[in-house]
């Protein structure tokens, strides 16, 4: 599913965020990328998102290369992965209805059905009642359980999240780490970026770990070496 | 962009009109008040040029005949004159004939002439020449064999001092460009600012709409169109104050102008000159709108 080989990432004017990244994921992984602030997390998954570019290696996505995508190839790149972030990044004007059903209607779903498939997706993550709210009156909670419908609703292969659960409390972050493992269930590749170690510990599932902008560990492959 | 999204684009673009309705409107009432100067000169040169043409289409010599000429050799002066090659018609105007057209010409202020004695103006020719004629050389030529015939007093013509008004109009044009491009390049930075607001203030959904898919055209074409559309609302703003400020000033134009302008009423502008400010507003928009995108959208 995903494929970085030799992947770095510099920022100007020379801040080395990752370094000679080797890691494979497979289709209906789930993987953790773990690490502290300013391990580089955040930068690779901002790489498989095609936010950022790599200086040097290959990433490829569902067989696709992505590493110097841009433009019309890049928005359906984009159209064909879900993406959920710490600060939910929902437009505050817009109904959580129209929040969700705007992802239906980029990739050319009509209105009337992009609202559909959005408040059956609300509907799934108990949120029926709240289709009408603008996401400012919503709690943490709600907020990031729009985003993720808005991540699924068009049904990705591959969901991308970069701290999901950074501005939840606990109880709410093991609600939405739940709702992740039900997708996940559904055969969706899930790759989420977190330095919550409790989260880790209560979910047994593939952890990458992430240090200075190197993989420094793969439960996958407790090791080493594994990812050629 | 596919026109499937024609729905989604034009959703976006009266949303984006809703949320942000003042600064649309100060940017509409900018390119408006653009858009009038410039018609403004057009109409001028309009209706200058009109005048002038319809002078020129007028154009005849005054003959004014000595006192006391008799009927014969009036007979025969006209004779002459009427066989040179140049003169298309004569008209023998009255003393008293000159002085009713004098006293319709000067309207409400015609009391002025009451009183006078009634042999006030002489008697004169009026002689309207050929079209190829038409020339100052040929008039000034002709008006010269016209001073050398026993029994005409003053030979007048207007063609020089039309040809020196034209100069005028000449004038009004380069103004119209001058003015006019100085106040569309100044039009074109207030709507790319107009564009930059929105942009700002809509750079979270901008960024959203680009992390969920949508191509450049999708997030693109809203702005372009909202720009067009100010450019036709300001330019049929522009159109509507021009027309508002040729009914004013055609209410309060003095009677006595009449004198000056032989069809005696103003003139709007004509369809292409409509078309072409219409035109002009919308590509202002267009423009603009591009121009500050490529400028503050990195997509």
């Amino acid at each position: 599913m995903i494929q970085l080989y030799r992947v770095s990432k510099v920022y100007p004017p020379n801040y080395p965020a990752l370094t000679d990244i080797r890691l494979q994921i497979d289709k209906g992984e789930f993987v953790f990328l773990n690490g502290p602030s300013g391990a580089g997390k955040t930068t690779l998954l901002k790489l498989l998102f095609r936010a950022e570019e790599a200086v040097e290696g290959q990433i490829i996505v569902s067989g696709r290369n992505i590493t110097r995508l841009h433009g019309a190839g890049l928005s359906k790149f984009r159209r064909e992965i879900g993406l959920v972030f710490q600060d939910f990044k929902l437009i505050p004007y817009m109904t959580v209805l129209e929040n969700v059903a705007l992802a239906a209607e980029v990739v050319g779903t009509s209105r009337r059905e992009s609202n559909r498939k959005a408040f059956n997706l609300l509907r799934e993550l108990g949120l029926k009642d709240r289709y009408d709210a603008l996401p400012p009156v919503l709690s943490g909670g709600e907020q990031q359980r729009v985003a993720i419908a808005r991540a699924l609703v068009n049904q990705p292969a591959l969901v991308l999240a970069d701290e999901p659960t950074g501005n939840l409390d606990p109880e709410m972050a093991d609600e939405i780490m739940r709702l992740f493992l039900r997708i996940h269930q559904q055969q969706t590749t899930i790759v989420i970026a977190t330095h919550d170690t409790r989260l880790l510990q209560q979910f047994n599932l593939r952890v990458v770990s992430l240090q200075r902008g190197c993989i420094v560990g793969d439960s996958k492959f407790p090791e080493g070496g594994g990812e050629e | 962009m596919s026109l499937t999204y024609v729905p989604f684009v034009l959703r976006r673009v009266l949303l984006s009109l809703r949320d942000l309705l003042w600064t649309h409107v100060l940017t509409c009432g900018t390119m408006a008040m653009t858009l009038f100067v410039f018609g403004g000169f057009l109409l001028l040169q309009e209706n200058l040029h009109r005048l002038f043409h319809g002078w020129g289409q007028q154009l005849q010599i005054f003959v004014y005949l000595e006192e006391g000429l008799k009927p014969s050799d009036l007979a025969t002066l006209q004779k002459t004159v009427q066989a040179y090659p140049e003169v298309e018609g004569i008209r023998f105007v009255s003393k008293k004939e000159a002085l009713e057209s004098f006293r319709r010409d000067l309207g409400a202020q015609s009391g002025v002439l009451e009183g006078l004695e009634k042999n006030l103006l002489p008697s004169s020719l009026e002689i309207s020449l050929k079209k190829e004629y038409r020339q100052r050389t040929k008039v000034e030529e002709l008006a010269s064999r016209l001073k050398g015939i026993k029994g005409i007093g003053v030979v007048e013509y207007p063609q020089e001092w039309i040809e020196k008004l034209s100069l005028l109009l000449i004038a009004v044009q380069w103004a119209k460009w001058i003015f006019g491009g100085f106040l569309f390049v100044a039009s074109l930075l207030i709507v790319g600012s107009t564009v930059k607001l929105a942009i700002i203030s809509r750079k979270d959904e901008i960024e959203i709409m680009q992390l969920v898919g949508a191509s450049n055209g999708m997030i693109k074409a809203p702005f372009v169109i909202e720009g067009m559309i100010q450019g036709l609302s300001g330019a049929s703003l522009a159109l509507l104050l021009l027309w508002f400020l040729l009914i004013f000033l055609g209410a309060r134009l003095p009677s006595s102008l009449g004198i000056l302008m032989p069809q005696g009423q103003l003139y709007y502008l004509d369809p292409w000159q409509i078309l072409s400010l219409l035109l002009l507003g919308w590509s202002l928009g267009a423009l603009g709108t591009l121009f500050s995108l490529r400028k503050f959208l990195t997509v």
